[in-house]
């Protein structure tokens, strides 16, 4: 009887996970490539606000809920790209999954889709340094890096790696 | 009977022993240090490699956190030029001294593994350089919430210890 149970409740759990899965899947795929959450840092806008991220006129430009907000390319110290996951399934979802008898609902956690971070550093009027980072759909954030450095925007990681062979080449030339 | 009220006698003085200690102790609070206004400079990691992710969400949750609850006039980011003539400036230097990237899958999925951990030095200094406070503090995450949610719990932690070591009026508390 509790075996017969377990399997039940198993199953139910197996099926859930595989409707919210599609579920989630299916929101990513119809959503435009631009989308975007700034997660922290943008001026005036909220943590975790939903919106677009466009690179236009020489400026980064996100707009969200009839709002928006602008940062000039050219005062981009710095563009950085990286990678995370999240949750495939939603927070309230995966929320109330975890009282699921048997632990079943933990299940749910291996489910996980991986996103794009953005990550800029800029300079305001008075020379403050400020860090915005945003998170794309996986894929979404290497596109708007190189828009950023084709208007002006700098970036770190490209003249570390410029500047490693170069070291490296000096570093051989007084032995020669 | 007569060990049953001996008993009760050392009972009660103990009890009173302890009431009375908390009365006796010295001052609770240090003396705060006077302090209008704190720059905070970007986190530095030279020896670990942090994702810069992580260092722009320490530094914005550490600027975020201490005009919140850092008990400062002003909050200077780092290169702000207002900041040279700002009065009783403290300089906050942060260095990374370990960092542990967890996984909020096997937070999820444990519950006792995959908890995410940062340290950081953390300098509070005037403007000649003088070294008034230095503190490692901890940041994790421990059950719910991303990797990044270690960077708020450090800037809660730091603005704490801002708050209780300096003052914008240097009145001891």
């Amino acid at each position: 009887m509790k075996r017969s149970k377990f399997l039940v409740t198993f199953a139910m759990a197996l099926a859930f996970a595989a409707l919210a899965i599609c579920n989630a899947n299916a929101q990513q795929s119809s959503k435009p490539a631009n989308n975007a959450i700034a997660l922290t840092g943008l001026p005036g806008v909220k943590d975790n606000a939903k919106g677009r991220l466009t690179v236009e006129g020489g400026k980064l430009h996100f707009s969200y809920a009839k709002k928006s907000s602008d940062l000039k390319a050219v005062d981009i110290e710095d563009v950085v790209t990286g990678e995370d996951t999240q949750a495939a399934v939603g927070k309230t979802v995966s929320n109330l999954s975890m009282a699921a008898p048997y632990g079943s609902g933990r299940f749910l956690a291996l489910f996980r889709t991986k996103f794009d971070t953005l990550t800029l550093r800029y300079r305001d009027e008075n020379g403050a340094l400020h860090g915005v980072i945003f998170a794309l759909p996986a894929g979404g954030a290497e596109p708007i890096k190189k828009e950023l450095l084709a208007q002006g925007a700098h970036t770190t990681v490209v003249e570390e790696r410029a500047a490693a062979p170069a070291s490296a080449n000096s570093s051989k030339e007084p032995k020669q | 009977m007569k060990s049953y009220s001996n008993a009760t006698l050392c009972l009660t003085v103990v009890a009173l022993a302890l009431a009375a200690r908390p009365l006796s102790a010295g001052p609770a609070h240090p003396v705060k240090a006077k302090a209008s206004a704190i720059q905070v400079e970007m986190i530095r990691s030279d020896e670990i490699k942090l994702p810069a992710e992580f260092q722009i969400s320490l530094y914005e949750n550490l600027v975020r956190q201490l005009e919140k609850q850092g008990g400062f006039e002003h909050v200077y980011r780092d290169g702000d030029r207002r900041a040279a003539n700002a009065p009783d400036l403290v300089v906050l230097h942060s260095t990374v001294r370990g960092f542990k990237a967890g996984s909020e899958r096997a937070r999820r999925v444990t519950t006792v593994a995959g908890a995410t951990s940062i340290t950081i030095h953390c300098e509070f200094k005037n403007t000649e350089g003088k070294v008034l406070l230095e503190k490692d503090v901890n940041g994790k995450v421990w059950f719910f919430g991303g990797n990044l949610r270690a960077t708020y719990d450090f800037a809660k932690k730091t603005a704490r210890v801002a708050h209780d070591n300096f003052n914008s009026s240097a009145h001891k508390s």
